[in-house]
């Protein structure tokens, strides 16, 4: 099977493999074609726990809130590394490439790249650095020439 | 067990681990050490091979911290102190402690390649190798008034001998540092757990503390370097005071409690340090008695009882130390428990330790190896209940 025929997971799917995996027991709704899932994350014993959120749609990417504690607020005025904004939601694969595609489990890639992307955002609200490497689009139009296909695959 | 006291276990043990990582920086690598015994064995060498019969059977010795394992680096300073006795045993103490000492320098000074780097202090001689440490050379003669087999060294004025026990002091240390304690949740090992200790990497790999004592001491000395780093008066507490009051702490603690963390040891120990010094009211004020329980008359405390206002710096120090361990413990968030480590032992070690915890994560992000459990959080390789993480490349709006 080539890998971008695969069939796309049903948001039935991916709430019933979230609800099942113990790293993102937590809660949620389901309703046709979309759902929420609440779950806490901790990239360390020694971390926060934040209440993370996500939301998706049937055909569409999901979303990746974190409503507490506030990440603004943590970050003392400075801008969130790798994130998108209004509302602000973690950037945590490279859309537009095999990173994440609709037939992979969310709770084997969001969740578990949410909590990297926790580590790594403690990391910086101390040190000022991002460690987790990434791309900001501009970087990314320059190495690869060509447009973020964000739009059409983030939402 | 639930995942939140797994989680609360592995996080007393993380934090010990990062005391560990931090005190690793603070301290004289073991090349640092190897190359400062090849240097002091040297020195001992040439002052017995000297044709002054005074000499022939002088011994040097290992005193003070690096004799114990408690060195910290000084703040901007890039040497740190060696501390050694040059004994002469077979003496008598109708020697004075300046001629003793003029005849070591002598023997010092007739060497080449020693005359260049030594300096005269007040009661010893120290060799001064740039940027690697000071060799300080104490004459020492045989205490033959002391009980326990002590020695006599030069007092400040060089005039006459006054008591000391390098050798016994430290067997009476290490002796202690060697008592166990008695902690529910051994270190790094989780009981009840389905997860074995070494997954729980990216901390443990095999870091034991070099010993509670010895760490306790590390980092009370540092914070002490720190909160005295501007003080002109004398009035930072002495190393030995502190030494001497968390060694007797720790076997206090150790011989009549039991814990659930190393941290809780080392808050508890701390907060009993004061507990071993006596003091008497007289009718001008208060005294102050810390003995050196190795010889007779040696009250390390002494000073105090001329400077009130040393006493009074040990004691809000003191407070400080305290409050500053007990917030890095409760400290929630890496960022936090960067900065609160850092009250503790200094934005340098503690900025290492923490960067170092970063850099396993990403090495094993890099080589597949990295995987995530509710109660563990990032960990290197699986276990059960784990999810590896797979390769992924933030991205974001441009900022």
């Amino acid at each position: 099977m080539r890998l971008g025929c695969r069939k796309p997971l049903t948001a039935a799917q991916q709430f019933i493999n979230l609800r099942a995996n113990p790293l993102s027991s937590g809660d949620g709704d389901l309703r046709a074609g979309n759902f929420t899932w609440r779950f806490d994350a901790s990239p360390s014993p020694l971390s926060r726990v934040y209440r993370v959120r996500i939301e998706m749609a049937q055909e569409r990417s999901p979303r990746t809130f974190v409503e507490t504690p506030d990440l603004a607020m943590l970050a003392d005025g400075r801008d969130l590394p790798h994130v998108y904004r209004n509302p602000t939601r973690l950037c945590l694969y490279l859309p537009g490439t095999s990173e994440w595609q609709p037939w992979m489990r969310i709770d084997q890639t969001i969740v578990p790249w949410s909590v990297l992307w926790l580590w790594y955002f403690e990391d910086w609200l101390a040190s000022g650095e991002w460690n987790g490497g990434g791309v900001h689009p501009r970087e990314h139009d320059q190495e690869r020439s060509r447009p973020p296909q964000r739009r059409s695959e983030t939402q | 067990m639930n995942y939140i006291s797994e989680r609360a276990q592995l996080r007393q043990s993380q934090l010990a681990d990062l005391i560990e990582e931090a005190c690793q920086h603070l301290e004289p690598s073991s090349y640092q050490r190897d190359i400062a015994q090849q240097r002091y064995e040297g020195v001992g060498d040439w002052l017995s091979r000297s044709d002054d019969p005074l000499l022939v059977e002088i011994a040097i010795r290992l005193q003070g911290s690096v004799a114990i394992g408690t060195t910290v680096k000084p703040i901007g300073i890039a040497e740190y102190d060696v501390d050694l006795v040059a004994h002469v045993p077979d003496i008598d103490i109708a020697i004075s402690p300046a001629m003793l000492k003029r005849q070591i320098g002598d023997r010092l000074r007739a060497n080449g390649h020693y005359a260049p780097l030594l300096e005269e202090m007040p009661r010893c001689w120290r060799l001064n190798y740039a940027n690697e440490f000071h060799l300080d050379i104490t004459p020492s003669i045989p205490n033959p008034g002391c009980p326990y087999g002590g020695e006599l060294v030069p007092d400040k004025a060089l005039k006459s001998w006054k008591a000391s026990n390098p050798v016994g002091y430290r067997a009476k240390f290490e002796r202690r540092a060697k008592l166990r304690a008695r902690i529910r949740s051994a270190f790094g090992r989780m009981v009840d757990s389905t997860i074995a200790k070494d997954s729980v990497e990216p901390y443990p790999e095999e870091m034991k503390l070099k010993g509670l004592l010895r760490r306790t001491v590390q980092i009370a000395k540092r914070h002490r370097d720190l909160e005295f780093i501007d003080d002109a008066d004398g009035l930072a507490p002495l190393s030995i005071i502190i030494t001497t009051l968390a060694s007797r702490a720790y076997e206090f603690c150790v011989g009549n409690f039991t814990y659930d963390h190393e941290l809780d040891l080392i808050v508890d120990l701390l907060r009993r340090m004061p507990n071993s010094i006596e003091t008497h009211v007289n009718g001008t004020g208060v005294e102050w008695y810390l003995w050196n329980q190795t010889t007779v008359g040696e009250n390390f405390c002494e000073k105090w009882n001329k400077h009130p206002e040393r006493a009074r710096a040990f004691f809000e120090w003191h407070g400080k130390l305290i409050a500053d361990v007990e917030h890095f413990a409760a400290a929630e968030g890496l960022d936090d428990v960067r900065r609160l480590l850092g009250d503790v032992v200094g934005r340098s070690p503690a900025n290492a330790a923490l960067d170092a915890l970063t850099a396993r994560v990403s090495t094993a992000r890099t080589g597949n190896r990295l995987s995530v459990s509710k109660p563990a959080g990032l960990i290197l390789g699986t276990a059960v209940g784990a999810t590896p993480v797979r390769g992924n490349t933030f991205f974001g709006d441009p900022r």
